[in-house]
């Protein structure tokens, strides 16, 4: 997973950090978790991002961890021709890596109003960080192509009040899940009221569900970030 | 990355504190404004003359300071994003003051008004000054009756900065012609 968010409010106060990976999990056949030594100056908060660099190239990745954790845990997409994910994707244990962070303000505010968290794939990285660290209310709508994809369902079936898996490529009615993306689900279940509406992952999901806050959500607030 | 996500193609755009507004709002007008000044202030760099090295760091300088006004134009008062941003700089100002008493000395008394113009640089910096006065008129639209403590504090802070900015333009301007061997046009009336 890639992130950046269009929402820039100034400067950052980053640092720079070394690291080496613990461990390698695989979440699925296009994902996987990458655990990195978190070292003992690095603190952030749950929606913000690391920029990890190898060698020339250098990409952001949400948190999946919470801050209390003693190694932080990233949620990355395997692209194909990606100049860093197949690089992370095959590195041995060990491996040295260097980042700095945290970066972004994709973080939780508490609010009167009901939290809708929408993400597609790894867009779930931040809510993951979220979920683990705060005991507030969310529903949750996950959109991915496939049910093997909805990693770290047990964490949000135990901690949200709604947790809905969005399948694109399934057929209506033949899974447990709702088949079709997050918009579907938005249009045709979310009660219509004021919300805050996180969103993360693809652009044309950020586009989507803004549109419709816009038309149908009206007092609600939208913080996004996207992926590349 | 691509730059276009279309989530504003219908008029409205995003505070950073999450609110949608219309794009004509007051303070997207603001914070439009606060945005059109950085990009001329960027004009005015790439037409300085050689040898102003230090001319081209005190502006990159404002830049970043017009930055970091803008996160607090784009944050609704009281909101509860405005926790992770920044306060502005109380000695902003002052430090500003110290720029323009560095160059006012080295210039020639005023005896009268001058006509904007110039060297392109200067011009730049003419077009700068009055961007910038345009930026102040909306910033004090924005803060009048503001309720949140907080940010009408820093909204205070942005309109002194942003007062003295335009003077500090007004002198580089004329340091600026100065400095390429053009003396000011005096307003003949």
């Amino acid at each position: 997973m890639e992130a950046v968010s269009p929402q820039s409010p100034g400067p950052e106060v980053c640092s720079f950090f070394s690291t080496r990976i613990i461990a390698r999990r695989n979440l699925s056949s296009n994902a996987f978790e990458l655990t990195l030594l978190k070292p003992p100056a690095f603190t952030f908060a749950p929606g913000q991002r690391v920029r990890l660099k190898h060698g020339p190239v250098c990409r952001d990745y949400s948190i999946a961890s919470a801050p209390a954790e003693e190694n932080i845990r990233l949620c990355i997409r395997k692209v194909k021709r990606g100049l860093l994910s197949p690089q992370l994707a095959a590195a041995p244990a060990s491996t040295t890596l260097t980042f700095t962070g945290p970066h972004g303000y994709f973080t939780f505010k508490a609010s009167p109003r009901p939290a809708v968290f929408v993400a597609t794939g790894t867009g779930i990285a931040p809510f993951c960080s979220m979920a683990a660290s705060g005991d507030f209310d969310f529903t949750l709508l996950h959109g991915v192509e496939q049910a093997e994809d909805l990693y770290y369902r047990d964490l949000f079936q135990t901690r949200a009040a709604t947790y809905v898996g969005c399948l694109s490529e399934a057929r209506s009615g033949s899974t447990a899940h709702h088949a079709g993306r997050v918009t579907g689900y938005i249009e045709k279940h979310l009660p219509r009221r004021a919300c805050d509406f996180y969103l993360c992952g693809r652009q044309d999901m950020i586009r989507d569900v803004t549109l419709l806050v816009d038309e149908e959500f009206q007092g609600s607030l939208v913080y996004s970030e996207a992926f590349y | 990355m691509k730059i276009y996500t279309g989530s504003g193609d219908r008029g409205k755009t995003s505070l950073f504190s999450g609110e949608r507004v219309p794009k004509d709002s007051e303070r997207i007008e603001a914070y439009g404004d606060l945005d059109e000044l950085n990009s001329v202030t960027g004009a005015l760099i790439a037409a300085l003359p050689r040898q102003t090295e230090d001319l081209r760091q005190e502006l990159e300088k404002f830049q970043s300071d017009l930055f970091h006004i803008g996160a607090w134009l784009a944050t609704s008062p009281g909101a509860p994003a405005a926790a992770s941003l920044q306060p502005l700089d109380p000695d902003g100002a002052d430090s500003l003051e110290r720029c323009i008493d560095r160059i006012e000395e080295t210039l020639p008394p005023l005896t009268g008004f001058i006509l904007p113009g110039g060297s392109p640089a200067a011009a730049w910096a003419h077009v700068a000054r009055t961007v910038c006065r345009r930026t102040e008129r909306r910033v004090v639209g924005l803060s009048a009756g503001m309720a949140d403590a907080e940010s009408a504090a820093q909204l205070g802070r942005a309109i002194v900065y942003l007062n003295r900015l335009s003077d500090y333009f007004f002198v580089l301007a004329r340091h600026i012609n100065r400095l390429q061997g053009i003396e000011d046009t005096v307003w003949k009336r």
